[in-house]
């Protein structure tokens, strides 16, 4: 167990290590530069613009520029931003723990309650509410994330005022406390909604069909035959089996999460690290987008070890 | 002699909102005590849905059994989901044919067979259960290291002996082996064969042995039972059969296999598939691939006919109560032994 957990930590740091390779250089590949946003459209002092390539580094050749970057991401220096002027670790710590919290809420949500939804759904195969919950999930995996963000917004925050349609906490305020706290609950409320409405489906399929699966393995059938308690073998030996794929599944969409949460973060004014990501795209802010790659492919590979380490403590088959 | 099980009039249906199944029909069935009964048949024959009827293993929800199977003073087709969880395991166990999934991969198989032993006796010491499982472990020749193990780190062979042995575990009057050796190698089916036989003379289980394999009939079984698309053909003991076999099926059956010793011969087999079992028919299911097809094979089902001892034969070549025919059959029977 220790030498698989110390691979998995390993084929992890690899992967950051080559993530954040490719994404060097394909930034750079983009046309348009920093330095040309920095100048303006109208400046074109050949002066300035060596002036502030020698500044930014921007002088030194590619690979150069590589190997600086990478000692220096090693030691936990990102940068500075060359738009906001401002460390790139600062930057990004103010708006991971929105994005964060977005993310986790969502996803620990979409996995618990579409996991009880396919066990209902398994457990009660062909009744009314199966073809209810099964119909459902089609229609809610099929829609765009951003849209139902937006048709949420329409019902919940234009037609009926109840909730907020954007930003964390309300506007004009200084609340503290449980009020504080309350205030940015009611603003979760909807974009952790959609990312949950979009999720279910999503579990509530792979737990339904792995449960299902399982219910008809042959042990099953003998644990049945020993006349054990029909509830013993649901809770002990199906739900054990049935939910190693749910864990697989979890870790996959949580890598979409953490990435695609940005499309969500900027349909609700959310200040996560998405509306940030999108203002370092279009000004060519290399140093904060680096930077939120890098923090992106670490959670990645954080979840992704996370879920490998659970999935071998559950399957003794893994473990080698 | 004490009866064990006694099937009657025993039918399995499996249906759905469009179609039925004839999957087992009308089977008349003694099982006593101390017996080995061998059911032979193709695939598709109707064993294994025979066997786990019996069982009450099948889903309800589409299928259908009628007729009634009498175990332990109780008759299974009518009796409760209660009543069988009572039964289940102390008196009646089975060994199914995969092996490899006959236990949960992801808990120890020790952890398992506690808990099926603890089905019965919910309050059993875990050293208790330890002495049993080791007693019965060395009974099937495995070391007791299989405990602490979880499925995967055993070969075929070994589970099928754990799985021997748990239904063992509460020393059941009747053992059901549905296919257990055909996933193996016969090295180890051989072994295993052995091994049940010899077990055997220290316990008292009757066995009801599900297979398409003659041979291991012949190597463990006292008495067999011929099934053909879901209805017996020929029944009785194995000495008396396998030397000669009445029912045409039955020597088809046996004409299959190739024997180790002896001239050279051509196995015959024999020709034709198995018919729609969504269909009733009026005459002798096997009549359409019977070599010795006569006319009233086609128009009605022949009834048992009582042959010497226990043995049994479902064939108009024997019955009794064709005599108008005698001469016919006469000149069937002088081809049939031929």
């Amino acid at each position: 167990m220790k030498k698989y957990v110390t691979k998995r930590v390993l084929m992890g740091v690899l992967t950051i290590f080559v993530v954040f390779s490719i994404n060097f250089l394909i930034i750079r590949l983009a046309p348009g530069s920093p330095i040309s946003t920095i100048m303006g459209k109208d400046n074109d002092d050949p002066i300035l613009r060596a002036a502030l390539e020698a500044k930014y580094g921007f002088d030194q050749p590619l690979i150069l520029q590589y190997f600086i970057y990478l000692k220096n991401a090693v030691t936990g220096d990102l940068g500075l931003s060359i738009i906001y002027n401002k460390e790139v670790l600062a930057i990004i710590a103010e708006r991971l723990v929105p994005t964060l919290l977005l993310v986790l809420t969502a996803a620990l949500l979409a996995v618990v309650i579409g996991t009880f939804m396919g066990m209902y759904a398994a457990k009660h195969e062909g009744s009314r509410v199966d073809v209810f919950f099964s119909g459902i999930s089609y229609i809610f995996n099929s829609m765009p994330a951003f849209w139902l963000g937006l048709i949420l917004i329409i019902i919940f925050s234009s037609v009926f005022g109840l909730l907020p349609s954007y930003g964390m906490i309300s506007s004009r305020t200084t609340l503290t406390g449980v009020d504080y706290y309350l205030d940015v609950l009611k603003h979760m409320i909807l974009p952790v909604s959609t990312l949950v409405l979009v999720e279910i489906p999503i579990y509530f399929r792979i737990a339904k069909s792995s449960i299902v699966q399982t219910l008809n393995e042959d042990f099953i059938v003998t644990l049945k035959a020993t006349g054990m308690s029909e509830r013993k073998i649901f809770n002990k030996y199906v739900l054990r089996n049935a939910i190693l794929p749910t864990i697989t599944i979890f870790g996959i969409s949580m890598g979409y999460l953490i990435t695609g949460v940005a499309l969500i973060e900027i349909v609700f004014a959310w200040p996560g690290t998405g509306d940030l990501m999108l203002t370092a795209i279009n000004q060519r802010d290399y140093p904060t987008l680096m930077g939120i790659y890098l923090i992106m492919s670490v959670s990645v590979a954080l979840v992704m070890v996370i879920v490998d380490i659970i999935y071998a403590t559950l399957d003794p088959r893994i473990r080698f | 002699m004490d009866r064990v099980l006694e099937l009657k009039d025993f039918n399995v249906t499996y249906k759905n909102k469009t179609k039925k199944v004839y999957a087992v029909k009308d089977i008349n069935l003694t099982i006593n005590k101390g017996d080995s009964l061998g059911i032979v048949g193709e695939s598709g024959s109707g064993k294994s849905t025979l066997a786990m009827a019996i069982l009450r293993l099948l889903p309800e929800r589409n299928t259908e059994i009628t007729g009634s199977s009498n175990f332990a003073n109780k008759d299974l087709v009518q009796a409760s989901e209660k009543e069988l969880k009572e039964i289940r395991w102390k008196e009646l166990s089975v060994v199914f044919q995969k092996s490899m999934n006959a236990l949960s991969p992801v808990h120890r198989i020790g952890e398992q067979i506690e808990d099926i032993y603890r089905v019965h006796k919910p309050n059993a010491r875990k050293e208790e259960i330890f002495d049993r499982i080791k007693a019965l472990l060395r009974l099937v020749n495995l070391s007791e290291r299989v405990f602490k193990m979880y499925p995967h780190e055993l070969s075929g062979g070994m589970l099928q002996r754990v799985a021997i042995a748990i239904s063992l575990i509460h020393d059941p009057k009747l053992l059901i082996m549905d296919e257990a050796t055909t996933a193996l190698d016969v090295v180890t089916q051989g072994q295993i064969l052995e091994e049940i036989v010899k077990m055997e003379q220290t316990l008292d289980v009757t066995r009801i042995m599900i297979t398409h394999d003659i041979s291991v009939v012949a190597t463990t079984c006292n008495k067999i039972a011929v099934l053909y698309a879901g209805e017996l053909m020929e029944v009785g003991y194995v000495k008396d059969i396998l030397k000669e076999p009445k029912h045409p099926y039955t020597k088809g059956l046996l004409s299959s296999i190739p024997s180790l010793s002896g001239e050279k011969e051509t196995l015959t087999g024999i020709k034709g598939h198995l018919p729609d079992l969504s269909q009733k028919y009026e005459g002798c299911i096997f009549a359409p691939r019977c070599e010795h097809a006569m006319e009233q094979c086609g128009k009605s089902k022949p009834s048992e006919t009582q042959l010497t001892g226990e043995n049994r034969v479902w064939c108009h070549l024997y019955s009794q109560s064709d005599r108008g025919e005698q001469l016919d059959i006469s000149k069937n029977l002088a081809e049939v032994n031929r």
